[in-house]
């Protein structure tokens, strides 16, 4: 069902819509000519008519995509940093005021600080979290590299057809195994560059 | 202290930013591929640089031996998603002088950065 059968189903309050006479069947005695097939070639003079190239445009677009919607999700959280800190100083001038010297509204106020100090502890948190969407956008890339070097052998297989654009020269060929939780590869990192700092000093 | 950050994905040259200045560097200057990376070095005043590995134009190697080509001393840090010994093991050759694997918790960022301007 496509778009406008939605908006016609819609607009009919549920009823099921006419199909247009001219999809409807035509009688045996007056065949509508049929057209003939494209020829093989036209398919490969559009290269994202065969579905690769669509496939690896739509993962070039969810990787922009993503890192623009996480970009905003930063704007949000340094927001709520911004307006912490500011909460922080309100209430450092709130235990200066002269009504605030008794202690157990002193006792209160130190509560509202310790706090306002873990909710911005908790954005910083999610802030190094985000890392998450270079890690994922270099996931994806590696599989568009998968998927160039797939059509690119049925291309060269098929003796016709386009390769795949350029692809950027730098991957990371080791992405899989990356996982999400940091410092995960920390010691195994450190213990390279250990040995390698002890075998230019020997 | 003016450091270069050179990374293509801009949320990731925000989490190094503000882990940055939560231990007090603020002055930052941004590049987004080897290439800017050495526009923004040649307008001068960089004391370090904290560089990815995977990027479009000039890969961090690229920039890493470009760099050590015109400045021997100045620190260089690669934070990459790179974890393989063989990586390792070839940015240390090509001149850098510490290296984080993404992704990072800012202690170790922090401790990485300290070693180096210790």
């Amino acid at each position: 069902m496509d778009q406008s059968e939605i908006d016609a189903l819609l607009a009919g309050g549920g009823k099921s819509p006419k199909k247009p006479k001219a999809a409807a069947k035509a009688p045996e005695a007056d065949p509508v000519p049929v057209p003939p097939p494209a020829p093989a070639s036209a398919a490969h003079e559009e290269p994202h008519k065969d579905g690769s190239g669509h496939v690896i445009s739509e993962l070039d677009t969810v990787t922009s995509v993503t890192e623009r919607e996480s970009n905003k999700v930063m704007d949000q959280l340094d927001q709520i940093s911004r307006l912490v800190s500011r909460q922080q100083q309100l209430i450092t001038d709130m235990m200066r005021h002269e009504g605030a010297q008794s202690p157990g509204v002193q006792k209160a106020i130190h509560e509202v600080m310790s706090a306002s100090k873990e909710i911005q502890d908790k954005v910083f948190e999610a802030m190094d979290l985000m890392q998450f969407q270079d890690i994922t956008r270099q996931k994806l890339e590696r599989i568009v590299h998968h998927l160039r070097q797939i059509h690119d052998y049925i291309v060269d297989l098929l003796g016709s057809g386009l390769k795949s654009d350029t692809e950027r020269p730098s991957i990371s060929h080791t992405i899989a195994q990356t996982g999400t939780t940091p410092d995960e590869n920390k010691a195994h990192a450190d213990a390279v560059i250990e040995a390698f700092k002890s075998q230019k000093k020997g | 202290m003016k450091i270069l950050i050179v990374d293509d994905s801009s949320t990731m040259r925000r989490i190094i930013i503000n882990t940055l200045s939560r231990i007090g560097y603020t002055d930052v200057v941004e590049g987004e591929n080897g290439k800017s990376g050495l526009d923004k070095l040649g307008q001068g005043g960089v004391e370090m640089i904290i560089t990815d590995w995977n990027m479009p134009e000039m890969d961090g190697l690229e920039f890493v031996k470009t760099v050590r080509g015109q400045n021997a001393a100045i620190p260089i840090l690669m934070v990459t998603t790179n974890a393989a010994k063989e990586d390792i093991v070839e940015a240390l050759q090509a001149g850098v002088n510490n290296y984080v694997v993404k992704p990072f918790t800012p202690e170790t960022l922090k401790e990485k950065i300290e070693s180096l301007l210790g």
